[in-house]
């Protein structure tokens, strides 16, 4: 099923995420993918994460179609200006890839080619109103284009970003430039993510709620100190620390599993967006958990 | 005005190293402001020339580098000075630079500053950039603070994912451009206009080299 009938059918649908590797050794993300199969409703493919230099997202899109799954193009802004976003759009389209998620990206200072010139020549908002005219069959400039796109187009967005009225003014520019669904930055705290909710659904958009994998307490202290936007409630920091070094991993896909579960038996969102980071192949395990498989 | 910065002056003295004797030009506006082409720095650059064993032959202070005719006309007094230098050292910006590129044809020229960007002075010698110059003027749209320069990705439609507590995800010392535009709008009862999305900007109005002439009686210069 595609990523659209999924979340159109009201189906709470499941998504993941993989990094393409530095290098053209693909065998280790090969196998999560295989892995995950038929597991999730659709795998989101990063483009050049943290600025890092990868294989690009549309190549491993493509191996996943042909493994039959439901890719996810992640698209940023960073590193292609409005011809090659575009040609890539149109690109993608032809191998078959559906869904795009568009947005701005981490900027060439977080990353490992740090001297690197940013474009940034469109952004977020902006992408999602080109992708709206490809589907239309028109490119950006009104040019009409023999054979349009046919995309399902999502964005981002950061619940709990501090402050938050500027970052929800951005989210229904997205909404209106024609974002379908939306993967949230992670959130921890449901209650929170309830009144976030609350507003949400004024929009008829669908909402994953992403989730990040805790590994460790250190972990968690570390994204409260450094990762912006995100905020782990003490009291699982200290469900991870009591857990001890060995079962803090075990702990944290517990609190996943749990928190896919409230959000599902409540009908709290549409969805979830799992990032596991680096420990895919604990995927199943979390939703096996939540009572998905 | 134009922010300079002194070159390393042993990276000047391997420009000049096939050359003994120097006419030195600075300017009185922005490279004075700076600290960079004032009178101080004239002589300080003719004293560690002549500590190397070169040789300088005079030094001009003009009113404003870049304005290349009055600068050519002010070094008329300082024909022969310039006569019997190898070369021209320029302590302005790179626009002061290509003024004596222009008025020299013959003669090498070297920049002692490298030109870094247009700056507020916010105190005796510190500078900010506010403005980048991008041809399209977005001021009237995001509250009078600029995003093309203050949002180290020059964002047109709010913050992105990376602010944090109104900072920028590329360094706590920048202030996020759309935190600080977001407040200033939200004070100033103009946050209708930050709902609006701004259209993908017209980079061609940058396009390089621009130019203008603005001449009552249009006429191509020669
Ligand atoms: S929008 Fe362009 S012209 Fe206006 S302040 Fe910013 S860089 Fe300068
Ligand atoms: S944090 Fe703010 S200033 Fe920094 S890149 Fe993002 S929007 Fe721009």
């Amino acid at each position: 099923m595609s990523l659209k009938s999924a979340l159109e059918s009201g189906k709470f649908t499941v998504t993941a995420e993989v990094g393409p590797p530095k290098g053209t050794d693909i065998a280790k993300i090969l196998h999560e993918a295989e892995e995950l199969k038929g597991k999730v409703d659709a795998l989101n493919v990063t483009d050049n994460q943290s600025a890092v230099m990868r294989i690009s997202s549309m190549s491993f899109c493509k191996l996943l179609l042909d493994m039959g799954q439901e890719p996810i193009l992640q698209m940023t802004c960073r590193d292609r200006n409005r011809i090659g976003l575009q040609s890539d759009l149109l690109g993608a389209s032809i191998l078959g890839i559906k869904n795009v998620l568009c947005m701005t990206g981490d900027h060439p200072n977080a990353g490992d080619h740090k001297e690197a010139k940013p474009v940034y020549d469109i952004e977020s908002v902006q992408l999602l109103n080109i992708v709206r005219a490809l589907n239309d069959g028109k490119d950006m400039m009104g040019n009409e284009m023999k054979g349009g796109t046919d995309y399902y187009q999502g964005a981002v967005v950061t619940p709990e970003a501090v402050p938050l009225e500027p970052q929800l003014m951005k989210f229904e520019k997205k909404v209106n430039a024609g974002a379908n669904f939306f993967q949230t930055q992670a959130i921890y705290d449901i209650e929170k993510f309830k009144e976030f909710m609350q507003y949400a659904r004024k929009f008829p958009v669908k909402i994953l709620a992403g989730l990040v994998l805790l590994k460790s307490s250190g972990m968690a202290n570390f994204m409260n100190k450094f990762v912006p936007g995100i905020t782990v409630p003490q009291e699982l920091i200290d469900e991870l620390k009591e857990a001890g070094k060995e079962k803090a991993l075990d702990a944290g896909i517990d609190i996943m599993a749990r928190h896919i579960k409230q959000l599902k038996d409540e009908k709290i969102c549409d969805g979830v967006h799992i990032m596991a980071i680096g420990a895919e192949d604990k995927v199943p395990l979390i939703m096996e958990r939540a009572g998905l498989l | 005005m134009i922010i300079t910065k002194k070159r390393d002056f042993k990276d000047l003295l391997e420009n000049l190293k096939n050359y003994k004797s120097f006419f030195l030009i600075g300017c009185s506006e922005c490279a004075t402001l700076c600290g960079t082409g004032g009178e101080p720095e004239l002589a300080a650059m003719k004293e560690a020339l002549e500590a190397e064993g070169k040789t300088v032959t005079g030094t001009l202070h003009p009113k404003t580098g870049c304005q290349t005719l009055g600068t050519k006309i002010e070094l008329k007094k300082d024909k022969e000075a310039c006569n019997a230098a190898d070369a021209i050292i320029v302590l302005s910006c790179g626009a002061g630079t290509q003024s004596a590129v222009e008025i020299f044809p013959d003669k090498p020229v070297f920049p002692a500053n490298d030109s870094l960007f247009l700056g507020n002075m916010t105190r005796f010698q510190m500078f900010d950039e506010r403005c980048s110059l991008c041809g399209e003027c977005v001021l009237d749209k995001t509250g009078g603070i600029c995003p093309v320069t203050a949002c180290p990705k020059g964002l047109l439609n709010g913050p992105c994912g990376g602010t944090d507590n109104g900072k920028c995800e590329v360094s706590p010392d920048i202030e996020c451009a759309w935190v600080r535009i977001y407040e200033r709008m939200k004070k100033t009862d103009q946050l209708e206009d930050f709902r609006k999305v701004l259209e993908p900007k017209d980079w061609s109005a940058s396009r390089k080299p621009a130019r203008l002439n603005t001449r009552e009686k249009k006429e191509e210069k020669k």
